[in-house]
């Protein structure tokens, strides 16, 4: 007996199936574009395309831009949202107790929080965003520009939670988009930290993309932190709203989305945005799968849940 | 060549135990990215420490293992490395979070906290695994023109565990049990494959 017969059969199948593999992997096509690449870099953690199509400029992390692009701005007029759910991460101004601090994990062309900055000039606006090249191409391409408090800072979003003592009324939670979602913001114990940097009535907005299993799991991950949650269908994506302390009436938002409507003559009116909320029995199963687990640093299994597809999610 | 039934069963165990072994390293590694993430971030620089102290860590485990073969020519040397290993992987779900924030509040999250915070929880078992190739390839040749054969066998074997175990973890393990109870599962492993090496039938007629 030799050890090469005894191993040579199963270790030629073995490279066979590899090959085989290999070859499929490769075999897939790539898509078409038809927009101007203005700009492609290759980042520390992303390769990032620039591209223009009329007034429009795109910044996309890969090459499927149907899924992978990350903020939309409009050269001809610095105060458009185009991308609709970036106005219902707004939606927060209605909910906090005062707006007197905002943060943003999770920056990409600086969109939101620019918009934000503008309305809001006297409010400091800080936005965390961990790749240095997506920030120089905010200010490249996005309108960003470096202004008394508006401030971004080059950093992961739980390591500068980690470091901060700083607390806030709103912090707007936009990490995870594309191909990239990194787990550990989107755990019980990430929440945690986020709830900890709060100002008392503050509160916390998210996008979530509800197409797959993934959404399921991060609402039951942010209600497990925050008893009061409020959805906003947004487009494509979903927006929500969590906070701490008794839930808010349909009249006390009313009331408060005029207040703030007319305090700040914002572009995009909030009270018009209460139109789009929904509120959703968590635990009910009708919305939110009941099998859907909490995230947590120990159990986050990101990508296999973002693979599995939720079909008729029923808003009410 | 001619082979006792004894040692045709410390081949196939040797064998066996490339095969195991070899899975659990990987699959460390790949929960190291998940211990590591939620202190240092996840971006390619957390990866590229992972990557070089498993590296380093097998470096170090195939000069000892062959440094101490010749010494002590007996199977009870891999399995008590793999015990031990066993062991501190046994520890590592109470004891890695207070490390990894001791090591980010002490140092910050750059580049050599990063390798410290790797090393803490990869480099003592990975090297104590690493010894197993060549010890195992030093147990099983017996003459000078097999040594080669051997080696390719031993090493070919050890790195379609790793394949497997990096497979394995990432898209079966990650996403049905949790990274604490999959690093007590491995400590399980290790523990058996230590004992299965402990049995009498290592021993070599001298």
């Amino acid at each position: 007996m030799s050890f090469r017969s005894l191993f040579a059969g199963p270790l030629i199948a073995a490279a066979a199936v590899a090959i085989a593999a290999t070859a499929i992997v490769f075999g897939s096509a790539e898509a078409q574009d038809t927009r101007k690449l203005l700009e492609s870099r290759e980042s520390l953690y992303n390769n990032i395309y620039v591209y223009g199509e009329g007034p429009y400029v795109s910044m996309t992390f890969g090459f499927n831009r149907t899924i992978y692009t990350e903020s939309i701005f409009n050269t001809l007029d610095d105060r458009d949202l185009p991308v609709e759910y970036t106005r219902y991460m707004t939606a927060s101004l209605i909910y906090a107790k005062n707006v007197t601090s905002i943060l943003e994990i999770g920056f990409g062309g600086g969109r939101t929080s620019f918009y934000l900055h503008r309305f809001l000039p006297q409010v400091p606006v800080t936005s965390v965003e961990l790749d240095p090249v997506v920030v120089e191409l905010s200010h490249k391409y996005f309108g960003v520009k470096d202004e008394p408090n508006f401030q971004v800072v080059n950093r992961d979003g739980r390591i500068f939670l980690n470091e901060s003592k700083d607390r806030y009324d709103i912090i707007l939670i936009d990490a995870y988009r594309g191909p990239f979602v990194p787990f550990h913001l989107l755990t019980k114990e990430f929440y945690s930290i986020v709830k900890d940097h709060l100002a008392e009535g503050g509160v916390v907005a998210q996008n979530v993309e509800p197409s797959t299993m993934l959404f399921d799991s991060a609402v039951k991950t942010i209600h497990a932190v925050f008893p009061q949650l409020d959805f906003y269908v947004a487009g494509g994506n979903v927006v929500t709203i969590a906070y701490d302390g008794a839930p808010k009436s349909a009249d006390d938002l009313d009331r408060a989305a005029r207040e703030r409507d007319s305090a700040y003559s914002l572009r995009y009116s909030l009270h018009d945005m209460l139109a789009q909320r929904r509120q959703v029995q968590i635990d009910g199963g009708k919305v939110i799968d009941p099998k859907a687990k909490v995230l947590t640093d120990d159990f986050a299994p990101v990508e296999a849940l973002k693979a599995i597809e939720a079909h008729n999610r029923k808003w009410q | 060549m001619a082979v006792t039934s004894a040692n045709r069963a410390l081949t196939v165990l040797i064998f066996f135990n490339a095969f195991v072994v070899g899975g659990v390293l990987m699959g460390f590694e790949m929960l190291g990215s998940r211990y590591l993430f939620p202190y240092f971030g996840g971006g390619i620089g957390t990866w590229a420490s992972l990557i070089s102290t498993v590296l380093c860590a097998l470096a170090i485990g195939y000069f000892a293992g062959g440094a101490v073969v010749d010494r002590y020519h007996s199977s009870r040397i891999i399995a008590t490395a793999i015990l031990v290993a066993a062991s501190y992987l046994a520890l590592v779900p109470a004891a890695a979070d207070p490390v990894m924030a001791k090591i980010l509040a002490s140092m910050g999250d750059g580049p050599a906290a990063i390798l410290l915070a790797s090393a803490a929880l990869l480099l003592v078992p990975l090297s104590l695994l690493g010894t197993f190739s060549p010890v195992s390839v030093g147990l099983l040749t017996r003459s000078a023109e097999e040594s080669g054969g051997v080696a390719g066998l031993v090493y070919g074997i050890s790195t379609v565990g790793n394949v497997v175990g990096t497979l394995l973890t990432t898209f079966m393990l990650i996403p049905t049990i949790g990274s604490r109870s999959i690093t007590y599962l491995y400590a399980v492993v290790l523990a058996l494959c230590a004992g299965l090496l402990f049995l009498p039938l290592g021993k070599k007629p001298s």
